[in-house]
């Protein structure tokens, strides 16, 4: 007896619980077979990631030298030019703060309209979740190519970059904080007769406040860092730096620029964490 | 025998008259059948019913959280069943309601909770913004000495105990100076004292302030001994409306127990 869909709908009641029973039995062995081909297919794909990477662990080994090579070339650092990336440095953190800043300023209104729960209407709600969409689904890096060619060098397209990229990121996790908001405060508002505005200021916003402070922090932290490979492309910055002194083989300056840069990233990590902890 | 049923004292104010109302859930259920109720100034009137009688919908109808599909529902002489948009909203500041949880905003103030109740009548650029009227901050005052909290008032609203929230909630229901109070089994989440004082409160509440209250509530002892008047609800239907001491306890238990048995 086959086994397909119209049989079973067409076989009376007592073939149908034979027929049931045997697929359980069927299924074990079913499982088993599922089991080894999952195996076997994973095992392709991680042989072929190593076949298209190229991965040569002996050049690793050999590489050693040179790495050891440009690690003694590297230092000591070059502290004497630590004036010189001063600026760089203040150009990398402000293009975090211009980032975020204009970032939380469009994912706010953005975030609203795409929470389900808060949204005026059904249209706003679906161009809002495509812009959210489109702006996190293009990296941050693409983003400072094209203004880059928009506006050309210099850390004015790098911070359009990160505002832009950020607007997606914190417009989707703030539409999500509004969605989980406790709604019995709303809900008794609204009853007393307050106006829409009214409820949304003082019931939804002291509600989702310090939840949103912590999600820009964490957003500042994470434009810094990736402040500092916007610079590659020409978008300013210490990434900029970085870029230049290794074409120039000024292997100390790059060695001060990477000290730089973990104590700007460490910085802001602490900072947003202790920030953080203090909104909770 | 008369002077049982529950007809509103002759001279008080009717607040709340129900008429005729029925709730058809989209999904077909019927779950209120035609409930006439009514709810006079100074008078604190109770419903019971056991789960799925339909009482948390009946309240839910009075306050337009829901559109009841037939009926009139007169707060204050107007019909909410019938309106919409704005004037539902001005018509809708006669009747403030309590829940089951007491709703604050966690993180602000108890004065400043109690204060958004009068937002309603305040519709200024600067309420609109988040800020408080501040010619109401002494009604505000004023309300939690009345609801016993006054002490209260410059902790944030998270650091309350159940009763003293609850408390907190119904300050909030008065600073929108209603008519009528509906209470949605406001002391189900407290513990046995907790309950005690905000049924006192309630009732004080009718009695000295004049209001209109209508309770749900699912203790039977609490509601025959805070209430003026019981109305059993059964399937969508009012079984009996008795004042509260002409209640018997066999008829509350009828309500409780199953249609099959």
């Amino acid at each position: 007896m086959s086994v397909d869909g119209t049989t079973l709908e067409l076989a009376p009641r007592s073939t149908r619980s034979d027929l049931l029973e045997e697929a359980r039995r069927g299924g074990r062995l079913g499982r088993r077979l599922v089991v080894v081909l999952v195996a076997l297919i994973a095992a392709g794909v991680i042989a072929q990631a190593f076949y298209v990477v190229q991965a040569r662990p002996e050049d690793l080994i050999t590489g050693a030298h040179g790495m050891a090579d440009l690690l003694s070339r590297a230092m000591p650092p070059a502290w004497s030019e630590i004036g010189d990336i001063l600026w760089p440095s203040l150009e990398t953190i402000d293009l975090a703060i211009f980032g975020t800043l204009f970032g939380v300023l469009m994912a706010l209104p953005l975030a609203v309209l795409a929470a389900s729960n808060v949204t005026p209407a059904r249209p706003l709600y679906y161009l809002a979740r495509g812009v959210i969409a489109l702006t996190r689904a293009v990296p941050d890096l693409v983003w400072a190519l094209l203004f880059v060619t928009a506006v050309g060098l210099g850390p004015f397209p790098g911070a359009l970059a990160l505002s832009v990229h950020s607007i997606g990121m914190l417009g989707r996790l703030f539409s999500e904080v509004i969605e989980d908001m406790d709604f019995g405060p709303v809900e008794a508002l609204t009853l007393t007769g307050a106006s829409r505005l009214q409820v949304f200021a003082h019931a939804v916003v002291p509600g989702v406040l310090p939840s949103l402070l912590g999600i820009s922090l964490y957003r500042f932290d994470e434009n810094l860092r990736s402040s500092l490979v916007l610079g590659f492309v020409g978008a300013g910055g210490l990434g900029f730096q970085l870029l230049t002194a290794m074409n120039l083989f000024q292997y100390q300056t790059v060695s001060l620029l990477l000290v730089a840069t973990f104590l700007l990233v460490m910085a802001a990590e602490r900072g947003s964490a202790l920030l953080r902890r203090q909104v909770a | 025998m008369s002077a049982a049923l529950g007809d509103t004292a002759p001279g008080a104010e009717t607040r709340l008259a129900v008429r005729g109302l029925r709730m058809r859930f989209p999904n077909g259920k019927l779950a209120l059948d035609g409930v006439d109720l009514t709810v006079s100034a100074g008078e604190l009137v109770t419903i019971l019913g056991s789960n799925g009688s339909g009482k948390t919908t009946l309240l839910r109808c009075v306050a337009r959280l829901l559109d009841p599909s037939e009926g009139e529902v007169l707060v204050d002489g107007q019909d909410l069943a019938r309106l919409n948009g704005e004037a539902l909203r001005k018509a809708r500041l006669a009747l403030a309601m309590v829940f089951q949880r007491a709703n604050l905003v966690r993180r602000r103030s108890v004065l400043a909770n109690v204060a958004s109740g009068t937002l309603g009548r305040n519709r200024t650029w600067r309420t609109a913004l988040g800020g408080l009227p501040p010619e109401e901050l002494p009604l505000a005052r004023e309300l939690l000495r009345k609801v016993g909290v006054e002490q209260l008032g410059g902790q944030r609203a998270d650091t309350l105990s159940g009763g003293q929230a609850q408390r907190a909630a119904i300050a909030r229901a008065l600073a929108q100076r209603p008519k009528l109070v509906l209470a949605d089994e406001p002391v189900a989440s407290l513990d046995p004292e907790a309950a005690e004082e905000i049924m006192r409160l309630l009732r004080q509440l009718a009695v000295e302030s004049g209001l209109a209250v209508l309770c749900v509530l699912h203790q039977p002892a609490l509601a025959l001994r805070y209430s003026h008047r019981v109305v059993g609800l059964r399937d969508g239907v009012v079984a009996f409306d008795l004042r509260a001491e002409f209640c018997a306890d066999q008829q509350i238990a009828l309500l409780y127990k199953d249609i099959a048995a």
